[in-house]
């Protein structure tokens, strides 16, 4: 059996991992336009602000994928996919498969702003290259400007408040982090952001035109008028499914590529796809979402890769999970914490700087926001995933979870460490 | 694999399995200045959970295939292929805590990376267990792949 990834990231590498367990003789090919190896993409802020090294965001040693027989070809942009011949063509090069794995990931969403395209130091912030790219230019004298207040532009702006003269951010919503943070939430959040990184928010606002000289940004214009100094400019609005080669391919999209949420399979039976490039079915709203975040695109990886080499694994359902800090504020977060309806319900524990709000479906858990209250969180997390009614709870659902939270029988599973 | 498992109905909720958790992953291994006077104070990586009536000590299962290695977002969470063992790789993890998100046995502790059991690697016994003084922790293979 050949099997060709595209992309190297949290879905390629374990959809890869799992054609291996499953398939001992297969050749697993692992194609990645990027220069590096198999790297810890979230990381990359990290990077920027010197908390890690690059030698420390590869996610396996250089020796493990020689141990396991998966060959990652770098530098390989992927030009084309013939379905018919079954063929990847990675510019005059020709790859065989015979079951073919997309994992393309996003690409950045860059809306339409005057004189901005081009120029040297507008930068998106997606990958290692980029990241460093921002590191090499930006230094104590940089007043760096971040379009966008999402997880990306976040921590674009965390990183590089630590580097620079001052840090903008121009949000077009009224609050910070709109995808993991709920209204309540995001203003406290916003408030510690401001305090300890000095980050000035311009909300409800955006980057409109840039003033240049040369190919240089000098200066930008914000939609209500106002012209902030600019020696650097992040494009972090938003990203979509990178869905190029599927389309051309004529595969089945719908936002991103659409896929049997049980199996991953695309609308050809022999081309899987799996991650952020995909569209996914939210287990607990039923609605077509895109969820782009890691332990989806693991997850999504692991059951592609197991369907490609002919094994059983499917997927249970996909939800949103999600953890991050903010100059050592916690974020945890699950589920649907902006759920708007009549069916659902909510209670919100504040106290201090912590915050903990739950979101009920009748007696079930479907989503919480955990803000320095994350003590413990996975088992929420499975309550959520397991739809577990909770009138069968033993414990209060607002103190910190513990096994105490279920009867007698559960508990002892659990403490024996069986699946849940 | 063995792992550490608690009998609720032994356990006195002494707390004595943390208070020997953190001496035995602290600086000094002295049990008054690892519970008192070091700083960072160690963090226990076992929790006695419930009241003096019902409770159990609770620490890493380490899973089969554990949720909190597959969330890992730098791959500083690995289970050893020949142990079992789940542990993460401290110049690796950035602290972002995806692993707490996800284990559905609260079982990962905050600190400035994830903090988690390591059955005390090189003993023979992990010092939670060692140190019960009802036997109320036990190490065992609890049969099965593990």
């Amino acid at each position: 059996m050949k099997y060709v990834i595209i992309g190297a990231s949290a879905a390629g590498l374990a959809c890869a991992e799992q054609i291996r367990k499953e398939d001992k003789s297969g050749e697993i090919t692992v194609l990645t336009k990027e220069q590096y190896f198999p790297y810890s993409r979230p990381s990359i802020s990290y990077y920027l602000k010197g908390a890690v090294k690059e030698k420390e965001m590869y996610l396996r040693k250089p020796s493990y994928y020689a141990a396991n027989r998966i060959e990652i070809v770098t530098g390989a942009k992927v030009t084309g996919i013939d379905r018919t011949a079954k063929t990847v063509k990675v510019g005059r090069k020709i790859y065989p498969y015979d079951k073919l794995c997309i994992c393309s990931g996003s690409k950045p969403f860059i809306p339409p702003m005057k004189n901005v395209s081009g120029k040297e130091n507008a930068f998106t912030f997606l990958d290692l290259a980029s990241s460093k790219a921002i590191k090499e230019k930006a230094n104590g004298n940089t007043r760096a400007v971040v379009i966008g207040a999402g997880l990306i532009g976040m921590k674009a702006a965390e990183g590089l408040s630590k580097i620079c003269k001052s840090v903008d951010v121009a949000e077009l919503s009224p609050r910070i982090l709109p995808s993991i943070l709920d209204a309540k939430s995001s203003k406290g959040v916003k408030k510690h952001i401001e305090e300890k990184g000095h980050i000035k928010f311009h909300l409800g606002d955006t980057v409109t035109e840039a003033k240049s000289r040369g190919k240089k940004i000098t200066s930008v214009i914000l939609k209500s008028g106002k012209e902030l100094k600019c020696d650097m400019l992040i494009l972090a609005v938003g990203v979509r499914p990178e869905t190029d080669l599927a389309e051309k391919a004529e595969l089945e999209t719908d936002r991103g590529i659409t896929v049997n949420p049980e199996t991953m399979q695309t609308s050809d039976k022999d081309i899987y796809a799996a991650g952020d490039c995909t569209v996914s079915v939210d287990m607990l709203d039923g609605r077509k979402k895109v969820i782009a975040l890691w332990v989806n695109a693991v997850q999504q990886g692991s059951v592609a890769g197991s369907q490609m080499a002919g094994g059983k694994q499917t997927l249970g359902g996909a939800y949103s999970v999600n953890a991050i800090d903010f100059y050592g504020l916690r974020i945890c977060t699950c589920g649907l914490i902006n759920a708007e309806g009549e069916q659902y319900s909510d209670k919100v524990l504040q106290s201090g700087d912590s915050y903990k709000r739950l979101i009920f479906e009748g007696n079930r858990l479907v989503g919480f926001v955990l803000i320095n209250a994350s003590d413990n969180a996975g088992i929420y997390t499975s309550l959520i995933e397991n739809r577990t009614d909770l009138s069968g709870l033993e414990g209060n659902i607002f103190e910190t979870p513990s096994l105490f939270l279920f009867e007698k029988s559960v508990r002892a599973q659990r403490l024996k460490g069986e699946a849940v | 694999m063995k792992i550490v498992y608690a009998k609720e109905e032994l356990c006195l909720n002494c707390r004595l399995c943390e208070v020997y958790c953190k001496t035995a992953h602290s600086k000094t291994k002295d049990v008054l200045k690892a519970n008192k006077y070091e700083n960072p104070a160690p963090v226990s990586r076992i929790t006695v959970y419930g009241d003096k009536m019902l409770s159990a000590a609770v620490n890493c299962r380490h899973c089969d295939n554990p949720k909190c290695v597959q969330a890992c977002i730098t791959g500083a969470m690995t289970k050893d292929r020949k142990t079992g063992v789940v542990s993460v790789n401290e110049d690796k993890c950035i602290g972002c805590m995806t692993c707490l998100a996800v284990c559905p046995f609260g079982c990962i502790k905050t600190g400035k990376f994830a903090v988690k059991c390591d059955l005390c690697q090189g003993e023979d016994e992990p010092a939670c267990v060692k140190n019960c003084p009802n036997r109320a922790l036990v190490y065992v293979d609890l049969g099965g792949a593990r």
